[in-house]
């Protein structure tokens, strides 16, 4: 068995069956292994930035690891782009690159690049094999610490001739994480207690320790007021009764009200980010701080915790609700304020009565949102159609949303769909994009023609790079400045090049229609929307700023959230 | 950078112990500096598996972050941190 077969094999022993790759010259003893190989699908992207965005998709969805494989230099250097937001998002990624042969490596060989220095940066570890006996031992590591603790991509950078020296070394046995001890939760506990206003902020970290029916127990058992992140959007499910919705730049005012009024922050899976924190000395100013992670290094990094609690999300949700279903806590008047100002400063879209009007982006969103199944995963893109996602569609699960948090991919969504499709080639799976970020990775229309994947693509067309322009208008003196995208493609048309049916829609009484056409197909699908180039998403905090300092719709004015939600 | 400024910038002593492998002063080198230090000195013995670097690190920044941070590599095995006498430390 030569390295190539042994990197098949490792996957056989790992049940990783869905691969995303692109091949060339320095891999090609890989692509050879897989002509004989039964039991890997190897899935061809059209580009290598997508095959990195794919796994990623697939293992957000799955909650499985997600593969690609790409040759050395562009081929490598290509993927970086997904392999960073795998990174800022902990998604647990293995990538295989060739490279050029061991003997050739810095003497700036044909498609040479040095790829493990390059990505230092992006990876939870690396590794150029330069011994073919080690590669049992490399997959075996990698594999599993992809997975293990804090997830994320592991970046293994294989030489041509060691895919082809025989591997006589035995196959590396499986690492069996150790059993990790439930921390003691007395005194968090009676920190809990002690709090008239408790807030439940939760992110992330909750579906990527697989903790979401603990999440739901204790998120009910508490009846604690609760808020998310971007990424933990879900975590709640569907009609949690206490649940504000996401915090933060783009967050419900009712949500970053009860931050700012809250006395004790609990925080499960999150790591502080300063697009739902705002400037730190303004947030939560009243609270103590309970924070629950799996990554020691978040603890403390940004605000302090007045009590740390490291290890697995589930056995500590666990305790909780083991102890609070002895003693529940008594909440009831922080609930009911919560719950006004969840009426009075959550999310509201007005449903356009007017059946000849210009579609509005969030009450598109939340048609779509009623109409398509619980089930359905929606894969975002980047910029104002992203938020509206987060804002106005009820996600029922935090895998049914993928969307790209901490990198801010464009071009994320379409390859992120394709991922998620190929996770469960039977789910409903939905790219919903803009004009620019569909753009930066169009050519995948391909892979879903050449797959027959029946995703369904959404474009919210509004002739600009909307969250730019929107900015631009708010805090740069309406300066706009290379926004205009009006000289796009006829993206109907596009679609159909690529053997792709397409609608166009463009007034409110046909988005039901529309919807339900893209659904009913049996087979990938396209809807075209056009909406308002001058539309914008409320309320919005200005980089840097307070999340009091939201600015509404109405007045576009800065004006503190007391005065909004009162 | 002014020399008052330089003065006032808190200097730690950074112990690390970690598994020898290619890239393994590169890794640690790109988490100190984005992570917002900046190296003065730095010395390194090398034994049949493993790595014993000393480096004399300026920073502003709360060198807890750092040490948790170097921690997470998955090639470290041990850091030991220590603020040099006659400089305020930042973090503690």
């Amino acid at each position: 068995m030569n390295g190539a077969q042994h990197i098949l094999d490792a996957f056989h022993r790992h049940n990783i069956n869905t691969v995303f790759g692109y091949p060339g010259g320095c891999i090609m003893p890989l692509y050879d292994a897989l002509v004989d190989d039964i039991g890997v699908e190897h899935v061809l992207c059209r580009h290598e930035q997508a095959c990195a965005l794919a796994a990623d998709g697939f293992a957000r969805a799955s909650g499985d690891i997600g593969v690609c494989i790409a040759t050395s230099g562009p081929g490598a250097t290509n993927l970086i782009t997904g392999v960073a937001n795998a990174y800022m998002d902990s998604i647990p990624m293995l990538v295989i690159s060739g490279q050029v042969p061991s003997p050739l490596i810095g003497t700036d060989a044909f498609q040479e690049t040095d790829i493990l220095g390059m990505t230092l940066g992006i990876v939870k570890h690396s590794y150029l094999v330069d011994d073919a006996q080690a590669l049992p031992t490399i997959m075996e590591e990698a594999i599993t610490l992809a997975q293990s603790g804090r997830p994320g991509p592991v970046w293994i950078d294989v030489p041509k001739n060691i895919l082809l020296t025989d591997v006589t070394a035995p196959v590396a046995t499986k690492t069996d994480e150790p059993e990790s001890q439930c921390p003691d939760i007395a005194e968090a506990l009676a920190m809990l207690r002690s709090a008239k206003r408790p807030l439940l902020y939760s992110g992330g970290g909750v579906s990527l320790a697989r903790a979401e029916d603990n999440f739901r127990q204790f998120a009910q058992d508490s009846g604690m007021p609760s808020v998310v992140t971007l990424k933990g959007i879900g975590n709640a499910g569907k009609g949690h009764p206490h649940n504000l919705g996401m915090l933060g730049m783009h967050g419900s005012r009712a949500a970053n009200k009860a931050v700012d009024e809250c006395d004790l922050l609990f925080v499960i899976g999150a790591r502080l980010d300063d697009r739902a924190t705002g400037k730190l000395d303004g947030f939560a100013p009243n609270a103590r701080m309970i924070h629950i992670d799996a990554d020691a290094a978040e603890i403390n990094k940004l605000r302090l915790a007045d009590l740390a609690l490291r290890g697995d999300l589930n056995q500590i949700l666990d305790a909780f609700t083991t102890a609070l279903a002895k003693a529940p806590l008594s909440i009831c008047d922080w609930q009911k304020q919560c719950k006004t100002w969840h009426t009075t400063g959550g999310f509201q879209a007005a449903d356009n009565e007017e059946s000849l009007a210009p579609i509005a982006g969030p009450a598109f969103i939340r048609q779509l949102s009623k109409i398509v199944p619980d089930n359905a995963v929606i894969a975002c893109d980047v910029g104002q159609h992203q938020m509206w996602v987060a804002q106005h569609y009820e996600f029922d699960h935090p895998r049914h949303h993928l969307t790209s948090g901490g990198l801010g991919t464009m071009g994320f969504g379409l390859p992120a769909a394709i991922g998620a499709q190929f996770a469960d080639r039977n789910s409903t799976v939905i790219n919903v994009t803009g004009d620019g970020s569909f753009m930066m990775n169009a050519q995948e229309l391909a892979t879903i023609r050449r797959y027959n994947l029946p995703l369904k693509l959404i474009i919210m067309d509004n002739q600009c790079l909307g969250m730019v322009r929107q900015q631009q208008e708010l805090f740069y003196k309406n300066r706009e400045s290379h926004i205009n995208l009006d000289d796009n493609p006829d993206f109907v048309a596009m679609a159909r090049a690529f053997d792709i049916p397409a609608l166009h829609i463009e007034r409110t009484d046909q988005i039901r229609r529309g919807i339900q056409a893209i659904l009913a197909y049996d087979g990938p699908m396209l809807l075209h929307v056009a909406i308002s180039r001058e539309e914008n998403v409320w309320p919005i905090v200005k980089p840097g700023g307070s999340n009091k300092d939201m600015i509404d719709e109405t007045r576009r004015t800065s004006a503190s959230t007391k005065e909004q939600v009162a | 950078m002014s020399p008052q400024a330089e003065c006032s910038t808190p200097s730690y002593n950074l112990n690390c112990r970690m598994q020898s492998e290619a890239a393994a002063l590169e890794r640690l080198c790109q988490v100190v500096r984005v992570r917002g230090f900046r190296i003065s000195q730095m010395s390194m013995n090398s034994g049949n598996e493993h790595l014993e670097i000393a480096l004399t690190l300026e920073g502003s920044r709360p060198i807890t972050m750092l040490k948790a941070q170097l921690e997470k590599l998955h090639t470290v095995t041990e850091v030991v941190v220590q603020a040099q006498v006659g400089v305020r430390s930042a973090s503690a």
